[in-house]
């Protein structure tokens, strides 16, 4: 898909915010992420003849940041936790019910992620960054459902609440 | 006396008993750090253990090691790892067996052996290449026409290596921190240099010694 | 620099280590020894230079601190932690511990997890025997390890470029390189990727590490991560030997060490010369010590015979030299011998043969410059500055080649000017260079058209009060620039931008800024390595060694040389173009081929053909010798001792690594043994004997004898008596304040046959007399301006160079040759494309006055409109067909053809 020339405007408008160009990279990939659901090698492209740098620094920043995929993950992203108080309260048997429930469905992609600051709701999961539990199996797979159908508005993955999809 | 005077010694020797041996058919035991000529070892599973890095080319203070690495190839890979020793040379009538190689070598590649009977009839059976110094399947020397041995000679080795401890430290006595041989396995640790100790049996598992 | 507060710091205003004596000094206790350095310097350095190593991975002197391996951490009283002295800058009072029980634990620390993923494979890392990690952990750290986990694995190398492999196990995310890529060479093409224990250092997929200084980040690599393709596995440290010597890939003259194993030329390493090469080399220099290994080179002497050339031994093809040389004198008189070339050899050899020339010979047909450069009153009278000059300059005027392709080292000291010392630039040329990004002023002309706009920049410079729009930029800057830097020349890059015009504009503009009362000093951008040093010695037509005119070195170099040749001779396209009219008769080719290197490849081709005799010297056979009665090969750089002149007028030495194969002799001696066949000894023996000769009889080399040039480190700067303050003696460069730490393994130690030998005495002070005769000064006349006109229809030809093309080092250089593209292309920019209504790639027909040739058309966004581009250095068809050495520009007529040819890629 790409940028749209509106995203253009966007980034022109981003990038003079900032005295150095180059600082505008970040809400530059979040963009390009809002705009195709992952940051496409074209994008990075694009941002680096955008910011007067080369595409391997783009890549290099780009691939800081886990938030930051690079390679389609779908519309929804759910990450479960699994650091301690996730561990004791049974995220991992959550974490493999969740893949084995949405193994090869290209719209949802289930990662692994360590503590996400919500200790008090273990086990707790993300999806696209909206917080969830204490929830179970079942439980979560019933929110995912409701956002599948649209019952509940999902945030884009870049975690913006300006939902592009 | 008078003329047989000057055989006193000679004859109170002849009722002494004899001092000489019946070499070469016998010998006596070499003394435990004799170094011997070279070999070039394999790991158990038949692996060279040179990697031609040329480090004993590089300490050998009488230049007599030539060495040459190259890349393993990747489908019938000559040592385990990135390169192996492509050519490996010792001149023996240069070498003056000081092990400084042995000592050099990070893979226990290259180790002495006790064997050092040798009678050269010409320079370039005295430069012992790969195809002499590598070890048999059976992980022995491999014996040339000009070498003399008796038995089992070729099994013994300087055995430095089993006795030196990580940075000479007394604690690691007897623990094994050397890799196996083709037909050897891992060798047995010294008997202590401590006299109040007894022997060291081997562990049986070769315990990992991490080096800064 | 610190002494301006930083309200009024330019906003480009970057990190430099300030310079001593410009700023205040401080009082610094280093391990209770109390020491004195420049305010703002860094700990790390001040240590360094009063002797205390502190250990570091990441800091470098030539790059910003980054504080990223926390190596270099010590105690300073009254702070709190340690401190990372890498990035602490010196202040008042500051007490520092370099080794106190908690810097050892900290130290421990860190080597301990430096090491949790760097493999232990130092036996068969190219790097293990000289690595910093292996010595720093030796020296440093903590002998052992608690870490017996798995340790990250990656594929084994993978290349980052067609030069460089990158192993990722072994990389401890110093940033060294990266900070290289962006900072100094300004190609950020690498960078970190990922983060944690999985960070590694990538390039972007597609997008390799193509720059031309590719080989710097090998050698700053504190580990075995980045490795050279050229020498990986080649060799192992204990197995080289090195000796310093200079770079003769072009004619900046970078320092450098070059590592020979079993008499074979295996590493080039750049060597930290203050003045010069700030330790970088470009990739041709590093990488172009391989074709001296070429299966091709000439090594034995050749001899016309039964319509070949034959082998012949060195007694009796010195013979028949001599007799073609003495029948054409004889018959024909001097003026029919010409000697073209000397540009590529040694200060030694150009002098030797400018004294075979015109002191036995007596020709002053005589030229080292190919066409290629600026007529050889105006290089060597003119008002030269020093590379160093660049960084104190007011401004820098590039006028000339694009320094990236030509002379790449130069390239990166401008740059680091104009960046990080905040010199404004200005770039006058027909088409953007590499540096045209980083320039305030970016003045365009049509080719062989300067003089307008140099005119207009003269005047703004000179302070006249107008602004011209496109001049504010610059303006400011240097009124910016002039709260720091109050004084300081203008320093004018000078070189030839394109073979394809005559010189004659470029000398018109030079004038003009000369003139403009800005005080100007020019440095040369002429590119062929030692062409300096080959006008210097008397290699050009009207001058004889030392930059005297004929007239005026006349009476003095009589006592030495049998005699002097009365009137001026001709110059390379007149010796050309006499050869091909019949009245030269003889044409010496000096370590040159005119055939592939002059711009009118006519009138070469031509003129090789018509001459009678040519005695050729070179190293490799080519086209120009074809018809040659006479071949001598020579030695080359890495075989020869000797010394070269670089850019500014530097006399630096050349050290001898390896013993040639077969039998070459050095171009100086074969001078010798011809002059003493045509009955005049010259009486020189070895090289220290020709330098100590060229000290005598040569003005502008007064003081430089063999003597100083083996003890000079950096060189010395001619003429002497003006630069005597900068020169530093090999060992007497040692403050007596100052030790040095010893264990510091940058910059790289140099040892071999050059560095000077054991027991001998420096000269204690350089007070070298002035020249006993003024040297010659340029009258900076402007040559007569011809009026080139042009039709609307035509494109006006840019003939430049390429840093690798068709020339010897890269071709014969495997490593380098991989990455030359020889054939050439016709680059315009788009709308002259469309206005063609051709494809990209498509073969046109180009035609000037002097040929027609077909040449695929290529896009480059960077030609300007009505302009085109075909690189000089590629094999024919090409720039050489169409250019007319008579005319003052090229213009081109460019056709479609009817059936088209797509390139392939």
């Amino acid at each position: 898909m790409g940028f749209t020339d509106e995203d253009r405007v966007r980034a022109r408008a981003i990038i003079d915010r900032y005295p150095h160009a180059k600082s505008a990279m970040l809400p530059l990939l979040l963009l390009a992420q809002d705009r195709d659901g992952w940051v496409t090698p074209e994008a990075m492209e694009e941002i680096a003849v955008w910011l007067g740098t080369t595409p391997a620094l783009v890549l290099g920043t780009c691939s800081f940041y886990t938030m930051l995929k690079r390679e389609p993950v779908g519309d929804l992203v759910v990450s479960v936790c699994t650091n301690i108080a996730c561990l004791v309260n049974r995220g991992p048997e959550l974490l493999d019910g969740l893949r084995s429930r949405y193994e090869g469905d290209t719209a949802i992609m289930v990662e692994e992620v360590e503590c996400i600051a919500a200790c008090d709701r273990a086990p707790a999961i993300q999806i696209n960054y909206e917080y969830y539990g204490p929830v179970d199996t079942t439980a979560a797979v019933d929110i995912i459902e409701q956002y599948r159908s649209g019952a509940l508005q999902a945030r884009t993955i870049s975690g913006s609440s300006r939902g592009a999809k | 006396m008078g003329k047989f005077s000057g055989f006193r010694i000679t004859i109170a020797q002849v009722f002494k008993p004899k001092v000489t041996g019946d070499y070469p058919n016998s010998k006596r035991p070499k003394p435990e750090r004799f170094h011997g000529r070279h070999v070039l070892n394999r790991y158990e599973d038949g692996m060279e253990k040179c990697i031609g890095c040329e480090l004993c080319a590089g300490v050998c203070p009488a230049n007599c090691i030539y060495v040459r690495g190259a890349d393993n190839p990747p489908d019938s890979p000559v040592s385990p790892g990135e390169r192996y020793g492509f050519v490996y040379e010792i001149n023996y009538l240069r070498c003056i067996h000081c092990d400084l190689c042995v000592e050099a070598c990070p893979t226990e590649a290259i180790t002495e052996t006790k064997l050092f009977e040798f009678s050269f009839t010409n320079r370039q059976d005295a430069i012992y290449t790969k195809s002499e110094l590598v070890v048999d399947d059976q992980g022995r020397a491999q014996r040339q026409p000009w070498e003399l041995w008796l038995g089992d000679e070729d099994d013994q080795t300087s055995g430095w290596m089993r006795a030196t401890a990580s940075a000479g430290q007394a604690e690691f006595e007897g623990k094994v921190g050397w890799s196996g041989e083709l037909g050897v396995g891992v060798r047995a640790a010294e008997p202590s240099q401590d006299k109040t100790r007894t022997a060291i049996a081997p562990t049986s598992e070769p315990e990992e010694v991490a080096l800064g | 620099m610190s002494s301006v507060p930083i309200s009024q710091w330019p906003s480009e205003y970057k990190y430099s280590a300030p310079v001593a004596g410009d700023t205040e000094m401080v009082n610094v206790t280093i391990d209770g020894v109390e020491v004195q350095a420049p305010r703002g310097e860094l700990l790390i350095k001040v240590a360094q230079d009063y002797g205390t190593y502190i250990p570091r991975f990441c800091y470098h002197e030539r790059m910003k601190p980054v504080g990223m391996c926390r190596m270099c951490l010590v105690e300073v009283e009254g702070m709190r932690g340690l401190q990372i002295s890498c990035a602490t800058p010196v202040v008042e009072g500051m007490v520092v511990t370099t080794q106190s029980p908690d810097v050892k634990e900290a130290q421990d620390g860190v080597l301990e997890f430096l090491l949790i993923n760097h493999p232990l494979d130092c036996p068969v890392c190219d790097r293990g025997g000289e690595c910093p990690l292996q010595d720093q952990t030796l020296a440093f750290g903590p002998g052992e390890s608690r870490f017996v986990e798995e340790k990250r694995h990656f594929e084994k190398p993978i290349p980052i470029s067609d030069l460089v492999l990158l192993d990722r196990e072994r990389c401890i995310q110093c940033g060294r390189c990266t900070r290289f890529a962006a900072e100094v060479a300004g190609d950020p093409l690498i960078d970190f990727g990922g983060r944690g224990s999985s960070t590694e250092v990538i390039t972007y997929p597609g997008a390799p590490f193509s720059s031309y200084f590719s080989g710097n980040v090998v050698q700053i690599c504190p580990v075995g991560a980045l490795t050279a393709r050229s020498y990986r596995f080649k060799a192992r440290p204990w197995d080289l030997s090195a000796v310093e010597t200079s770079c003769q890939s072009c004619s900046v003259g970078c320092r450098g060490v070059l590592d020979s194993a079993s008499n074979r030329l295996v590493r080039f390493l750049g060597v930290d010369s203050e003045p010069v090469n700030h330790g970088w080399l470009c990739d041709k220099g590093r990488y172009g010590y391989e074709w001296v290994h070429a299966k091709d080179r000439l090594n034995i002497p050749l001899v016309a015979r039964g319509g070949g050339l034959v082998p012949e031994s060195w007694p009796q093809a010195l013979e028949l030299a001599t007799s073609v040389i003495r029948d054409v004198f004889d018959k024909h008189g001097a003026k029919a011998i010409g000697v073209l070339g000397g540009a590529q050899g040694t200060n030694e050899d150009a002098y030797a043969w400018a004294r075979l020339a015109k002191g036995v010979i007596g020709t002053d047909n005589v030229d080292a410059q190919l066409g290629d450069g600026l007529p050889a009153e105006v290089v060597i009278g003119m008002e030269r500055a020093t590379i160093a000059d660049l960084d104190s300059a007011r401004a820098i005027v590039l006028l000339g080649p694009d320094l990236k392709e030509e002379l790449p080292v130069l390239y990166l000291r401008v740059r680091r000017a104009a960046v990080d010392l905040g010199v404004p630039l200005v770039d006058i040329g027909a088409s953007n260079t590499g540096l045209t990004p980083y320039a305030q002023a970016v003045l365009r002309h049509l080719p062989g058209d300067p003089e307008a706009v140099t005119e207009k920049l003269a005047a703004a410079l000179a302070g006249q009060p107008t602004r011209p729009d496109e001049l504010r930029p610059l303006l400011e800057a240097i009124d910016k620039r002039a709260l720091i830097q109050k004084e300081g020349p203008v320093v004018v890059v000078l070189g030839r931008s394109s073979v394809a015009e005559a010189a004659d504009a470029t000398v018109r503009a030079a004038a003009i800024l000369a003139q403009a009362g800005i005080s100007a000093k020019f440095l040369s951008a002429l590119p062929t390595a030692n062409v300096h040093g080959a006008l210097d010695l008397g290699l050009a037509p009207g001058f004889l060694p030392g930059r005297v005119t004929l007239a005026a070195g006349r009476d003095e170099l009589a006592k030495t040389w049998a005699r002097v040749p009365e009137e001026q001779g001709l110059g390379a396209a007149k010796i050309l173009a006499n050869a091909a009219g019949g009245e030269i008769k003889l044409l010496v080719l000096l370590n040159c081929d005119p055939i592939a290197d002059f711009p009118d490849g006519q009138l070469a081709k031509d003129a090789l053909k018509n001459v009678e005799h040519v005695i050729s010297l070179n190293s490799f056979t080519n086209e120009s010798m074809r018809h040659a009665d006479v071949v001598f090969p020579i030695t080359v750089w890495g075989e020869q001792r000797g010394s070269i002149s670089n850019i500014e007028g530097r006399v630096a030495r050349l050290g001898r690594k390896i013993t040639p194969d077969g039998s070459t002799m050095e171009p100086w001696r074969i001078a010798t043994e011809l002059a003493a066949r045509l009955g005049h000894e010259m009486d020189l023996e070895s090289f220290t004997e020709v330098q100590d000769e060229i000290a005598q009889v040569a003005p502008a080399f007064v003081g430089v004898d063999s003597k100083l040039i083996s003890w000079a480190r950096d060189g010395a700067v001619l003429p002497v008596a003006d630069h005597a303050a900068e020169i530093t003696l090999a060992l007497s460069s040692l403050d007596q304040n100052k030790r040095s730490a010893g264990v510091s393994w940058e910059p790289i130690p140099t040892s071999g046959e050059d560095t000077p030998g054991n027991g001998a005495v420096p000269p204690a002070v350089i007070s070298p007399p002035r020249p006993a005769q003024a040297l010659y000064s340029w009258a900076k006349q402007a040559p007569e301006r011809t009026a080139a006109l042009a039709d609307s229809y035509s494109l006006r030809l840019v003939a430049s160079r390429t840093l690798y093309g068709n020339d010897l080092i890269t071709t014969q250089s495997p490593s380098l040759a991989r990455l030359a593209t020889v054939t050439a292309q016709l680059r315009v920019n788009e709308r002259e494309r469309d206005r063609l209504g051709v494809a990209d790639g498509e073969v046109v027909r180009v035609i000037s006055s002097r040929s027609s040739i077909e040449l695929p058309l290529v896009v480059d966004p960077s030609v300007p409109e009505r302009v085109a581009l075909v690189a000089i250095n590629r094999d024919a068809p090409g720039a050489s067909d169409l250019v007319d050495i008579n005319e003052s520009v090229t213009d081109l007529r460019i056709e479609t053809l009817s059936k088209p040819v797509i390139k392939e890629s």
